[in-house]
């Protein structure tokens, strides 16, 4: 089974390809910040696949952390996860969204997160290349800031 | 009038492709294909890199199998070097090699194949996924999710990475095993065998249950090839070439890396990207071959460890001779399963494992050099042309696909003709199409993944364009 965390941060993006990489980034960010604290644990992967679920099975609460399509480049959002699947789509076998991802934690594990949260930034550019756009450069402090916040209120601080 | 179905993408595969099926003027199947889409240039970006880049160069290939790729990789550079590499560091990349087999067939196995098994070919396609598997049997879930944890940590212990180790170097690795990490591995090995055990026993419940589909998932006579030992055991990572034919007669034995080409010829389609490997003497397509997990079960005579042993005693009774449907490459994929853990094993109890000796050093000493290993789904071959400072001058890669190409074309063709019936097909039938594919665990793209949702719709189409049926899945 695997090493238990209060917190588990779970970043994922393609470092390569420009703005995808901003989870990985707030995830460096992250294990910087929180080098000190024994009770969170930070993992970033180029994808949210399957076998995470043991991880978050193992934490009281998760943070997922990733880039996002939808909303303006540089926007920053925090959002509630539900273990809840929609039943309309049949997910893929390679990664999974924060939602499918908590739903295998709860019918694999039995597991339910007391905080469950996706902190996504708006990408503007997903190019080959290793450096952000300038509306997610500039949306850096502040999506560090929201990460911060949630960890501590996670934590109960 | 004829028409076409046409499925795009094939799902639960490594990689990205499509299936067409042909139809005659009476609505039977004429033909069927399946594309591999994509195109990947590493042999030719390869050209004028330094020979002795090539294993981590290499493994970007494939993000399930790289470790098969670094070893292959630096097997050919070690003939460009001419050297030997210490007796340590080829069983340190014998564990790296065993570590990925588990993770991947633990893939193939519990993510891409199971839902099919478990749920059944019918069930409903929302739920024939990896969260049906684990809403339906959380218990295999749990053990796919730790099968495919433990494979990738060993790797993580060797090589410092989960995905595209950079340890495997030309003349061997670039450290020794710690006795830290060998006790950290053995630890999880109990959590490995129960798992698998369960994994087993669970496949052989429900197997014969699909008597139906194992009559036609690319059930047909064969050549096979595969790595093997001298000592006639399964061996993934040195050992000669193998290849027998349908009735399991050998019909080429002990062929080495360097004498590849004297055997293997790789001949193109039009509606392929993946090239079409074939045993030379034969020519093609009637000297092609089955490679991965039931080649090796069907080629080799003993697993040379207790548990998997008996384990192919009972697989070899499926047949009188070479097993020959492909639905049995998921029982074989078990068994190797089982074979990896007992070897990774017994490998860590000879303390020579943690010799500090486990790198050879040279320069080129050869313009030429071919290196093969078994990859999951079957043996790789790489081949490399280098001048006289070592700068790459051409380059050449047989991977298992192209080697199984052939038999998963005919296998689909197989299993269309016997489900399309009149015409008219149901979500059923597109994914028993596709499931013949998934047995063989091919490996399309490899290193890169789906990006976004994998949208699948299949169309049949009139000789002038016009749908007459189409089935969606979103």
């Amino acid at each position: 089974m695997a090493n238990t965390a209060r917190c588990l941060i779970l970043a994922c993006g393609n470092t390569l390809r420009s703005d995808d990489g901003v989870g990985p980034k707030l995830a460096a960010w992250a294990e910087e910040r929180f080098r000190q604290e024994s009770e969170v644990r930070v993992i970033s992967r180029q994808q949210f696949t399957p076998e995470l679920a043991e991880l978050i099975a193992a934490a009281d609460s998760v943070l997922f952390v990733d880039s996002s399509a939808s909303p303006p480049p540089g926007r920053v959002r925090l959002l509630p996860v539900s273990s809840r699947v929609e039943s309309s789509t049949a997910p893929p076998s390679h990664h999974l969204k924060p939602s499918e991802l908590l739903g295998l934690t709860r019918s694999l594990y039995g597991s339910i997160k007391s905080h469950a949260m996706l902190l996504t930034v708006g990408i503007g550019s997903t190019e080959l290349g290793e450096t952000f756009s300038a509306p997610v450069e500039a949306a850096l402090p502040r999506a560090r800031g929201i990460l911060e916040k949630a960890v501590l209120r996670f934590l109960g601080r | 009038m004829s028409q076409t179905i046409t499925i795009d993408p094939v799902t639960r595969l490594e990689g990205h492709g499509k299936i067409t099926i042909q139809l005659n003027g009476q609505g039977e199947v004429e033909n069927a294909h399946f594309h591999v889409t994509q195109v990947r240039g590493f042999e030719r970006f390869s050209e004028g890199r330094p020979f002795y880049e090539m294993p981590s160069l290499m493994a970007r290939i494939c993000g399930i199998c790289p470790v098969s790729h670094l070893i292959a990789s630096a097997k050919a550079c070690e003939a460009i070097m001419s050297v030997r590499i210490p007796h340590t560091a080829a069983q340190l990349r014998r564990l790296l090699n065993l570590a990925q087999m588990v993770q991947s067939h633990a893939l193939s196995f519990f993510y891409l194949a199971s839902p099919d098994l478990l749920l059944g070919m019918e069930s409903d396609p929302k739920l024939r996924n990896i969260l049906g598997v684990a809403a339906a049997k959380p218990e295999l879930g749990r053990a796919g999710i730790a099968l495919r944890r433990i494979g990738q940590s060993i790797i993580e212990l060797l090589g410092d990475k989960r995905v595209h180790p950079g340890w495997v170097v030309p003349g061997g690795v670039t450290e020794p095993l710690s006795p830290e990490k060998r006790d950290k591995i053995l630890a999880m090995l109990p959590e490995a065998y129960s798992s698998v055990g369960l994994a087993l026993g669970a496949y052989k419940q429900i197997a014969g249950t699909f008597q139906p589909e194992i009559e036609v998932f690319a059930n047909f006579p064969s050549n096979y090839m595969s790595l093997i030992s001298e000592e006639e055991s399964i061996d993934l990572t040195d050992g000669a070439l193998r290849l027998i034919d349908a009735t399991g007669k050998i019909i080429e034995d002990g062929i080495t890396a360097s004498r590849y080409t004297e055997v293997i010829g790789e001949a193109v389609e039009n509606y392929s990207y993946t090239k079409f490997a074939y045993y030379k003497p034969l020519g093609y397509p009637d000297g092609s071959y089955r490679v991965g997990p039931l080649a090796r079960l069907n080629i080799v005579k003993s697993m040379g460890t207790p548990k998997a042993e008996k384990e192919l005693t009972e697989f070899k009774q499926l047949a009188t001779g070479p097993v020959s449907s492909s639905f049995h490459y998921h029982h074989a994929r078990l068994v190797e399963m089982l074979y990896g853990i007992e070897k990774i094993e017994e490998i860590l109890a000879d303390s020579r494992i943690l010799d500090k000796h486990v790198r050879a050093t040279a320069g080129v000493n050869r313009l030429e050099g071919a290196g093969q290993a078994e990859a999951p789904r079957g043996v790789l071959h790489h081949h490399y042309k280098v001048d006289e400072n070592g700068k790459i001058t051409w380059a050449n890669l047989v991977i298992a696909t192209g080697q199984n190409n052939n038999a998963m074309n005919r296998g689909v063709l197989q299993a269309a003709r016997h489900y399309v019936k009149d015409g008219k097909f149901t979500e059923g039938v597109l994914n028993r199409v596709e499931a013949v594919v998934r047995t063989f665990d091919p490996c399309l793209s490899c290193s890169t993944h789906a990006f976004g949702q994998m949208p699948l719709v299949i169309s049949l189409l009139s000789a002038d364009g016009e749908v007459v049926d189409r089935v969606a899945r979103d």
